[in-house]
């Protein structure tokens, strides 16, 4: 199998296309493909020339963390749970996520998804939980990993300043089920940085490897904002 | 004051926010978020005795099954404290937002696991791990916007700055501008996970390797307990690592068993009774071995509902990597490499040896001692991080920062040094030999020859390890991590060497037994290249 994978050296320098010949594992993974060029002594290209290890980030390698994010085939996914024998062809390309700037090869800053939460006070304060807790939501609303695959198709998305995209809204929503009172405040920044901008493609949603239901949260924050307003 | 927290799992974090909560300016430095974190993968639960928990339970009974499960070299003050703190996390952790399982009146659940007289594991659907990093983020969170918490990112631990045996803060490596960066603190908590890298691939994060245990090693902090790994008794292989099935499984009823001419043999009921299949970690692991079949674990009786409601990580796991539905078919299990009761020693405080310098998590080893038990682990890095926290806001500081600028000097030249090489002798090759090593001479059952076997592959590995220049397609964090590590390996050994008897997860086929005149905690130091191990009769790190 041929790999190519659109590398750079470092953020300012060009990226450039390398590709590799696989002989590994059919039943592996990309992330599993990726250990098993990098594991070799020497880094072989398919020119025969010796090259460089694939830089790309990994933690968990089963899906539970949102390291391993990236574009395989044009496909946003987790490399550790994107199966070789899902992609057709006999060729495959690996690609960095295109929303976040290139560190290096693969791996890519999201750290923009944490300061904008960091920057609009997306945290909790005091535990006041309205009445009805909803559990199944809260629990997996809380299953974000950050990974930024959501924020990669969605067509609103562009340079991260004003629209912040799901991880986002997803944070808003934990915030305003957990304390009331700051529902109405976090309502804002929410409908600042989300709603507004928000064409209801929910690609987000069909791409999310936690099956996160932003409709819902979306729906709950609605909910909690009008009460809020009611008892302010 | 100032304090510096390196790595940003459950422990680090909630050191730094009781550190911050306190008025404390923490910086929370790690390699990547705290979303990739070991601890996000933590699937089972937390222990705790609460009110409402069974009759008969209660805190001395989770106290002595602790202590048991260790074989008794856990520390009973220390054990004692966290147990007596169970409660109090479990509320904190509600209050910070943790969804925890509930019944229908909104309390949390709890289900039983392995080696527990009571059932006291409370649990977040199958992610609890995750769901008290998603708890934890946001009460950091909180923090870093008044400016209390700084989180640094790509950032590695180099090594710690110490002066007449008091620590005051790290050389750090930055991976952005790969250069050391000198920090001062006053207290530096090292919070950064157990050693998997000996072993190559473990059940958990590929983040954690033990570098920093081993660096600290290398500059007079001793390490504990080393000996005392936990192999998993149910992984799953796939080809990419070794995926747990967590405990919930046989907590939920789970039956193991093998198959004998086509017949199934439900080996830990038939030898230990009913609750053959909730025995603890080691003995399971070594009744598989034993066994030398392929071992099955059945939860395929259970009603479907269940299976999705409380089990569904294992559900995905089996199905996604292995095609294999638990709702109809048993699960092929074997044990791997899991959680390390060793690390560094810390007193009741959390502090090491080295003044200013404390462990959480992990990284630290106080008490699990031979063996853990599922669903401690989770309690004890949440309570390690809240000791450590609350002792470093409980000091002052009057001391000016020594000038260290000839050691920081003389590491940078080293580093560069280094990578003024076109060498490409990979790191990878010498980790992958050490954790073939690690795996044939430490395994679930060891001997003198086996680890006589080791010691010596290790010092080879360390003699090279000495000449060779850093390949540059590496990250150097990697290249410049293979020394301590491959340290740290070789005193893992030269413990279990120095063990002759069995005690939980340490089990030697040239000494089964155990033995009265080893029921002390294991302390190695470092000089010269060499190790010294002791044994704490004094019991100096129960102070
Ligand atoms: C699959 C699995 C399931 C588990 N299930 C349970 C369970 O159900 N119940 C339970 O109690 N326990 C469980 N455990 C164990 C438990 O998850 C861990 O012991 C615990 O989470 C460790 O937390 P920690 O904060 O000490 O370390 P970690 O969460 O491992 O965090 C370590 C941090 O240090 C950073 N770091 C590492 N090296 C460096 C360095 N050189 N420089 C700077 N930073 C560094 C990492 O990036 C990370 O941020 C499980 C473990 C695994 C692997
Ligand atoms: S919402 Fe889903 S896709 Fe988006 S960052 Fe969170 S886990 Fe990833
Ligand atoms: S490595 Fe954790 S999601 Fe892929």
């Amino acid at each position: 199998m041929k790999v190519s994978v659109l590398r750079r050296k470092e953020p300012d320098k060009e990226p450039y296309w390398e590709s590799f010949s696989y002989d590994g594992p059919e039943e592996n993974t990309v992330a599993g493909l990726l250990d098993y060029i990098n594991y070799n002594d020497d880094i072989i290209n398919d020119k025969g020339e010796k090259t460089t290890r694939i830089g790309w980030e990994c933690s968990c390698m089963q899906g539970m963390c949102g390291a391993c994010a990236m574009i395989v085939n044009d496909r946003p996914v987790l490399a550790c749970e994107a199966f070789l024998k899902d992609f057709e062809g006999q060729e495959i390309t690996l690609k960095p996520l295109s929303r976040f700037p290139v560190i290096h090869d693969l791996i890519v800053d999201r750290s923009g998804i944490h300061e904008s939460l960091k920057e609009n006070n997306v945290y909790i304060g005091e535990y006041r939980p309205p009445e009805d807790k909803d559990f199944e939501q809260d629990y997996t609303s809380a299953k974000c990993l950050k990974c930024g695959l959501c924020i990669e198709v969605c067509p609103r998305y562009t340079d991260g300043r004003k629209f912040y995209g799901a991880p986002f809204a997803n944070d808003c929503y934990l915030v305003a089920s957990r304390n009331r009172e700051k529902s109405g405040e976090i309502s804002e920044a929410y409908d600042e940085h989300f709603k507004s901008e928000c064409a209801y493609d929910l690609a987000c949603m069909k791409i999310c490897p936690m099956g996160i239901k932003l409709t819902a949260s979306m729906k709950k924050l609605n909910t909690l904002k009008r009460e809020t307003g009611e008892n302010s | 004051m100032e304090a510096l927290v390196i790595g940003s799992g459950i422990a680090g974090m909630a050191c730094a926010v009781r550190l911050a909560r306190q008025g404390i300016h923490t910086t929370l430095v790690s390699p990547a978020p705290s979303e990739h974190s070991e601890s996000v993968m933590a699937a089972g639960g937390i222990n705790a005795t609460l009110q409402g928990n069974d009759d008969g339970d209660s805190v001395e009974s989770h106290v002595l099954d602790t202590l048991k499960g260790g074989c008794f070299i856990g520390g009973e003050k220390a054990v004692k404290g966290l147990c007596e703190h169970g409660e109090e996390i479990i509320r904190y952790l509600e209050s910070i937002g943790t969804v925890f399982s509930v019944d229908s009146e909104n309390k949390p659940v709890r289900r039983a696991f392995g080696g527990q007289s009571h059932k006291r594991t409370y649990y977040c659907g199958s992610s609890t791990g995750k769901q008290i990093v998603s708890a934890l983020v946001m009460e950091a969170r909180r923090f870093e916007a008044v400016g209390m918490i700084t989180r640094r990112l790509r950032l590695n631990f180099y090594s710690a700055l110490i002066k007449d045996g008091v620590c005051c803060g790290a050389l750090l490596f930055n991976d952005s501008s790969s250069r050391l960066e000198a920090f001062y603190s006053d207290f530096t908590v090292i919070a950064t996970g157990g050693q998997n890298a000996l072993f190559g691939k473990t059940t958990g994060s590929t983040l954690c390797d033990g570098y920093a245990a081993g660096k600290l090693f290398m500059q007079g902090a001793e390490l504990k307990n080393l000996e005392f790994i936990q192999y998993h008794p149910t992984t799953l292989e796939t080809p990419q690592k070794k995926m747990l099935i967590s405990e919930a499984v046989r907590g939920e009823g789970g039956r193991l068993f093998y198959l004998e001419n086509g017949e199934r043999v439900y080996f830990m009921e038939e030898k230990y009774g009913e609750k053959g299949n909730l025995m603890t970690r080691d003995l399971i692991s070594r009744e598989i071995y034993a066994c030398g079949k392929e071992a099955f674990l059945d939860i395929s009786f259970l009603d479907g509902k269940t299976i999705d409601e409380r089990l569904s990580e294992v559900r995905d796991i089996c199905m996604k990597y292995r095609g294999i539905d638990i709702k109809k078919e048993p699960i092929p299990v074997s044990p791997s490499v899991h959680f390390f009761m060793g690390g560094l020693a810390v007193h009741l405080n959390h502090e090491t040896n080295i003044e200013n310098l404390f462990a959480v998590g992990e990284c630290a080893s106080i008490y699990h001692g031979a063996n853990r038990l599922g669903g401690n682990s989770l309690l004890s890095a949440m309570y390690s991080g809240f000791v450590a926290g609350t002792e470093i806001a409980g000091r002052t500081s009057h001391r000016k920062y020594p000038d260290l600028t000839a050691y920081m000097e003389g590491e940078r030249k080293n580093l560069k040094k280094s990578f003024d090489s076109k060498s490409t002798f990979p790191v990878f090759y010498i980790r992958d030999m050490l954790a073939e090593t690690m795996k044939d001479d430490l395994g679930i059952v060891r001997d003198e020859k086996s680890l006589e076997a080791g010691l010596s592959d290790i010092g080879y590995y360390l003699s090279i390890a000495e000449k060779i220049r850093y390949d540059r397609s590496v990250p150097p964090y990697f290249n410049y991590s293979l020394k301590a590590i491959l340290t740290i390996a070789g005193a893992t050994v030269y413990s279990a060497r120095e063990r002759r008897e069995s005690r939980g997860a340490h089990y030697r086929s040239d000494h089964t037994d155990t033995k009265e005149e080893y029921a002390y905690s294991s302390i190695v130091s470092y000089g010269n290249g060499d190790y010294t191990v002791r044994l704490d009769k004094e019991q100096i790190y129960e102070s």
